[in-house]
C-alpha cells in the first residue's frame, strides 16, 4: 500500500517543510514588529492566516507557482488577518468607551515634516530604508541600480539629519 | 562623518500616526511594489502612505523581514535587519607592515590550532525519511467510504504534533492540517466528494519537540 514519496518541494504544492518555515518567520516578524497587545496573538494570527492560505480554492492556488508565490499569499493573507484582528479591537473598544474611539487628531512630528520635504525619489528611498528594506530591495522595487538606491538613501539620510539639526538649534 | 541610522528608524517608527487604517491599500499591492512589478509613481504613493500610516508602516516592516526571508531560504535564522551606514567614518587602520612579523607565525599557529580543534560543522536538522523501518505506517484500511473516510497512522514516540497532507494522483494538495494531536484525520467533505469513486494519496510528518520531522511514506486511498 505504501508509496515512496515524490518530493519533499516539488511543484506541485505546499510541503509541510515550506508551510513550517513560513510560520515561523511569520510568527518572528508579528512578534517583532506588532505592538505587544497584538503580537501577544501571534500563533493564532498565523495560524488563522495559514488555514485561510491553504483553504483557497486550488485555481488560485500556491500550488505550481512556486516558492515566492507562496509566500506572497502567506504575507498577504497574515496583513489581512492582523488588520481584521485590528477592526475588531478597535469596534470592541468604541463599544466600551462609548462615542470615544475614532483616532485623535495626528500629532504633528518634525520627523515625518523633514521626510516630506525631501525631494521625491529620496524620500521614497529613505522611507524604505527606515522600514528595513535593504539597497538591493530598494533598488528592486524602484528600478533603479542598486548603487542608485545607496546613493538616493546616503543623500536623503544627510537631507534629513540636516533638516532635523535646522529645527533643533 | 557618519552615524548609523538606527536613531532615525526608531524616530520615524514612533512618530507615525495611528490611523484607522481604512484607506490602506492592500498588501498585495506593497508586495507587488517590492518585487518591481510596479510603476515608480505608484510604488512612491504606496511607500508615501506608509510614512503616514502605522499600521501600514508596520506592514513593510514585516514584508522587509518575510521578503529577505524568503530569499535566504535555507538560513535557519535570518539576521536582523541592520540598514545600511553609507555614511561610515573611515576607520584608521594599524601599520600593517610593522605588525607583519608576529602576524605570520601567529596565523599559522592559529590555523594548525584551528584545524586540530574545530567543531564539527553544524547539520540542519535531520529529516528522517520512512522508507527505511518504515517509522509511520497507515492504520487506516486503503479503501473507505466517501462518505466516511477517516486516516489514521501509527504513533512516533515522543512526537510533539502531525501534519498531514492529502493529494490527488497528479500530486496536487487538496487538503493539509497542521499541528494535529490526535493521530487521525477525518476527511473534509468537500475532499471526499471531489475524490469520490477514485483515489488519493496522503501521508503524515511527524514533529518532534526539537523540530526535526519523521516522515512516512505516501500512502494511497481508495475512495467507494
Amino acid at each position: 500500500m505504501a508509496r515512496r514519496r515524490g518530493g519533499d518541494d516539488g511543484p506541485q504544492g505546499p510541503d509541510a517543510g515550506s508551510l513550517q518555515r513560513i510560520r515561523e518567520v511569520l510568527i518572528r516578524a508579528v512578534e517583532r514588529h506588532c505592538p505587544p497587545a497584538l503580537a501577544a496573538h501571534r500563533e493564532d494570527l498565523v495560524q488563522m492566516a495559514l488555514v485561510r492560505l491553504l483553504e483557497r480554492p486550488a485555481g488560485e492556488g500556491t500550488a505550481a507557482r512556486g516558492a515566492s508565490y507562496l509566500w506572497r499569499v502567506a504575507y498577504t493573507v497574515v496583513i489581512d488577518e492582523i488588520r481584521r484582528f485590528r477592526r475588531q479591537q478597535r469596534q470592541a473598544e468604541q463599544l466600551a468607551a462609548g462615542e470615544r474611539g475614532a483616532p485623535g487628531p495626528e500629532a504633528r512630528s518634525e520627523l515625518l515634516d523633514c521626510l516630506g520635504e525631501l525631494q521625491d525619489r529620496r524620500r521614497t528611498a529613505v522611507t524604505l530604508h527606515l522600514q528595513g528594506f535593504r539597497t538591493v530591495e530598494i533598488a528592486t522595487a524602484l528600478g533603479w541600480t542598486e548603487k542608485q538606491a545607496e546613493n538616493l538613501v546616503y543623500r536623503g539620510l544627510a537631507d534629513l539629519r540636516e533638516c532635523l539639526e535646522g529645527g533643533e538649534t | 562623518m557618519t552615524r548609523p541610522s538606527d536613531d532615525l528608524q526608531q524616530r520615524f517608527r514612533s512618530a507615525l500616526p495611528d490611523t484607522a487604517g481604512t484607506d490602506c491599500p492592500p498588501p498585495d499591492d506593497s508586495w507587488a511594489a517590492t518585487a518591481g512589478e510596479l510603476p515608480l509613481e505608484r510604488v512612491q504613493a504606496l511607500v508615501d502612505h506608509g510614512a503616514r500610516c502605522a499600521q501600514c508602516a508596520e506592514a513593510w516592516r514585516i514584508l522587509a523581514e518575510v521578503r529577505q526571508a524568503a530569499t535566504e531560504p535555507a538560513a535557519d535564522d535570518p539576521p536582523p535587519v541592520h540598514p545600511p551606514t553609507p555614511r561610515d567614518a573611515p576607520r584608521r587602520r594599524p601599520p600593517l607592515r610593522s605588525l607583519l612579523p608576529l602576524a605570520l607565525p601567529a596565523l599559522a599557529a592559529a590555523v594548525g590550532f584551528w584545524l586540530t580543534l574545530r567543531p564539527p560543522p553544524p547539520r540542519p536538522p535531520p529529516v528522517e525519511r520512512g522508507n527505511a523501518g518504515a517509522t509511520v505506517r497507515a492504520e487506516s484500511p486503503g479503501v473507505q467510504p466517501a462518505r466516511d473516510a477517516v486516516l489514521r497512522w501509527s504513533d512516533v514516540p515522543g512526537a510533539a504534533s502531525y501534519n498531514v497532507t492529502v493529494l490527488t494522483p497528479d500530486l496536487t494538495v487538496v487538503h493539509q492540517a497542521l499541528a494535529l494531536s490526535a493521530r487521525e484525520l477525518r476527511l473534509p467533505e468537500a475532499v471526499t466528494r471531489r475524490a469520490a469513486g477514485g483515489g488519493l494519496l496522503w501521508n503524515v510528518d511527524a514533529v518532534l519537540p526539537d523540530g526535526r520531522t519523521v516522515a512516512s511514506p505516501t500512502f494511497d486511498l481508495h475512495l467507494e
